[in-house]
């Protein structure tokens, strides 16, 4: 019994040296074994996302024929319609870019977009996450925003080398400027997430709202991107603002709530847009803060 | 045999996917499903306290990894409670000792991340008793239901590689 007992202090005292070690060792001892034990479990993510997708595949072999042929000649239609306007937009912007030599306004970044499915979600009071099935080895840096067609779902925070984790709109560490919608001055406001602290639909606050701003009548007001900073493009939709504006404490500007356009914790796929020339906010966010 | 605590944590890493997939189903309530805890409990009857000690630190790292809790503080956590269950055995001696053990350990790992995650989170917040009452009730009642599943799974394991059975008077 006191061997016992002996043992019992002796493996407290190492776990005491172990924690000071622990919190005096170099980040990179850190993040390599975070990165370790993510790369772990990727194995399982992928076959957790791909048995989902054969599951969807049989469910939608088990469709009759009749149905199918149905969905296809509806896409063709689709197909012939987008085919008109990706023709139109090209002409548009082929007069952009001539404008903008003209001009000498500067070109805003570029970007490559990487599709990729959703392994899991991931959600607390304090963070908002999805996993997708694609890394740092598909061409994904941290910080890229991650849409889902003009709307913004959220951005990368941590690349693996085949799985990528991104911060969602309502997510506390998520930030970014915005317009709103019905704004004629484009005033800038601050979109940034808040901890979740009910079952509801999370949400995120909109703060710095001028308090002479009035929304428009009978719809919701839209939260668009700014496109400033760099990260991500302009006029992309955030959500909407939820109910009314209220005052803050200070009373100089007006707070509300932001309600993603779509339900975050349903999507299939996203796309991370990748800016092709590396910005300077990039080399920051891979740092060991940017968990 | 010396392995025992990895082949163990291979037994035990299905069932914490599994936690992890009802997370997803419950991504928009906010809430996870936490296992961690109630996975210790069972191997700290039978491995020796170095094993209990691998294995309890990784498991932590385990849950660690992809979420933005500051590191170790989970692991290291629950290296000390492996520790503690290891000195003490005769808490967990019987099935009513060990699903008492399962609660408290598994809301109290609960807990831990949920204070640490608060601590690392780059921004303030209030109002979240509600929220953590919720979560740590649902790590209360999870770590109670999956004791016995996976206690069952792991003493297999635990069996096939000749670990000898937990004594009756530790």
């Amino acid at each position: 019994m006191d061997q016992n007992r002996q043992g019992a202090r002796a493996s407290y005292v190492a776990l005491s040296v172990f924690v000071a070690l622990w919190i005096l060792a170099p980040s990179a001892v850190r993040r390599f074994n975070r990165e370790a034990f993510v790369e772990f479990q990727a194995p399982a993510l992928h076959l957790l996302g791909k048995s989902r997708d054969l599951a969807t595949f049989w469910e939608k072999k088990s469709r009759s024929v009749e149905e199918m042929a149905a969905a296809g000649r509806d896409l063709a239609r689709v197909n012939a319609a987008l085919e008109i306007q990706i023709n139109k937009f090209e002409d548009i912007r082929r007069e952009n870019v001539r404008l903008r030599e003209i001009t000498h306004y500067n070109v805003p970044a570029e970007y490559m977009s990487v599709v990729a499915r959703v392994a899991t979600r991931d959600s607390s009071s304090w963070w908002q996450r999805i996993v997708i099935r694609k890394g740092r080895n598909d061409g994904i840096r941290p910080g890229a925003p991650v849409v889902f067609g003009n709307t913004v779902v959220g951005r990368v925070t941590a690349v693996h080398l085949t799985t990528s984790e991104i911060d969602l709109v309502t997510s506390p560490g998520f930030r970014c400027t915005a317009y709103l919608e019905g704004d004629d001055q484009n005033n800038i406001v601050l979109v940034n997430g808040v901890a979740s602290n009910s079952l509801g639909t999370a949400k995120a606050r909109v703060s710095v709202i001028p308090r002479d701003y009035s929304m428009p009548a009978g719809q919701p007001a839209r939260v668009f991107t700014t496109g400033m900073g760099g990260v991500f493009p302009s006029r992309l939709i955030l959500g909407y603002l939820d109910g009314g504006t209220y005052a803050t404490q200070v009373g100089n500007f007006k707070e509300s709530l932001l309600v993603p356009s779509r339900d975050l914790y349903n999507l299939q796929e996203v796309s991370v847009l990748v800016p092709l020339q590396q910005n300077p906010g990039e080399a920051l966010m891979q740092g060991d803060q940017f968990q | 045999m010396g392995w025992a605590w990895l082949f163990l944590l291979l037994a035990t890493y299905p069932w914490l996917l599994g936690a992890d997939l009802a997370s997803d189903t419950l991504a928009s309530s906010s809430l996870i499903f936490f296992l961690s805890g109630t996975c210790l409990v069972a191997p700290c009857r039978r491995l020796k306290r170095w094993q209990a000690v691998l294995f309890a630190a990784c498991l932590g790292f385990l849950f660690e990894a992809r979420r933005p809790i500051p590191d170790g503080a989970l692991a290291l956590s629950l290296v000390a409670i492996a520790i503690f269950l290891s000195s003490n055995r005769q808490v967990i001696r019987n099935t009513p000792g060990m699903l008492r053990a399962a609660a408290i350990v598994n809301v109290g790992g609960c807990l831990i991340w949920f204070l640490a995650s608060s601590y690392g989170s780059p921004i303030p917040a209030t109002d979240l008793t509600g929220q953590l009452i919720l979560q740590l009730l649902l790590a209360g009642i999870v770590g109670t239901i999956g004791l016995l599943p996976i206690a069952l799974t792991q003493n297999a394991v635990l069996d096939r590689l000749n670990v000898p059975p937990a004594p009756d008077n530790p």
